[in-house]
């Protein structure tokens, strides 16, 4: 599992590759919190290389997504999701309401 | 009979990984499909979390047995602990009409165990512990 964030002028990207289960979806958890506690509330998360996304990264996720989308001031994005994953995503309830782009640049564009 | 494969270990998040190679392992050499095994795999994958961190609340000197095999048309996986009873029907779906903000955050390790798989059972005895019965229908024959 390795989580990379990257600083850009428009938002943080975070790029994740490998496995996200319970025993390492706190550190996903801590990545996007760091950002957040930086003032940085538009962030793009790049899943390209994620091979498994559990329901405690999902967590991760949409605690993210709350905390960055308070008083209308960002919110978190995804890239490159992969198509199993998306399904899961699907199941949890959760495409409908986060945007998802095919390319990163795309989704760091739309901030 | 039907052979079964089994594999044991402690009952430590960071095992999740093990279990899922092992699980998603016996699933393709059962004949599923990758996007069969995978469902499989992240099933077991929430069943053992619920394992480890509520049968055995994090202790970590538990041990968690996941068992596979194949039943007629169908790939079954039981996953047995003896940990504290678990009763999952006290955790109630999550519910998926209202925003992401207001939406709880608990459940949905159960909810996508149940929607992956085409049956989940659960049973606890004193003699056995909790025991987890997932079974998934093999895909049509070629």
């Amino acid at each position: 599992m390795e989580i990379t964030t990257t600083h850009l002028k428009r938002c943080d990207m975070i790029a994740l590759k490998g496995r996200f289960d319970s025993s390492t979806a706190p550190d996903l958890e801590k990545a996007l919190r760091a950002s957040t506690d930086a003032g940085a509330f538009r962030i793009v998360v790049d899943m390209g290389e994620v091979e498994y996304f559990g329901s405690a990264a999902i967590r991760a996720l949409v605690l993210a997504y709350k905390e960055c989308r308070r008083f209308n001031r960002g919110d978190v994005r995804l890239a490159r999701v992969p198509e199993r994953i998306r399904h899961v995503l699907d199941l949890a309830g959760i495409t409908p309401l986060i945007q998802m782009y095919d390319d990163p640049v795309l989704a760091v564009g739309s901030f | 009979m039907a052979e079964e494969y089994e594999i044991c270990v402690a009952s430590q998040l960071t095992k999740l990984e093990q279990i899922s190679e092992f699980v998603a392992d016996r699933a393709l050499l059962a004949g599923m499909s990758e996007d069969q095994a995978f469902a499989v795999q992240m099933a077991v994958d929430e069943a053992c979390t619920n394992t480890i961190e509520h049968a055995y609340e994090g202790c970590d000197e538990g041990e968690v047995h996941v068992c596979c095999y194949v039943e007629e048309d169908d790939f079954v996986v039981r996953i047995t602990d003896h940990g504290k009873p678990f009763d999952p029907s006290s955790v109630p779906d999550p519910d998926l009409s209202v925003p992401l903000e207001e939406r709880q955050v608990g459940g949905l390790g159960i909810y996508l165990m149940k929607k992956l798989m085409d049956s989940v059972e659960f049973r606890f005895d004193q003699a056995h512990g909790n025991t987890v019965i997932l079974r998934k229908r093999r895909q049509a024959s070629r």
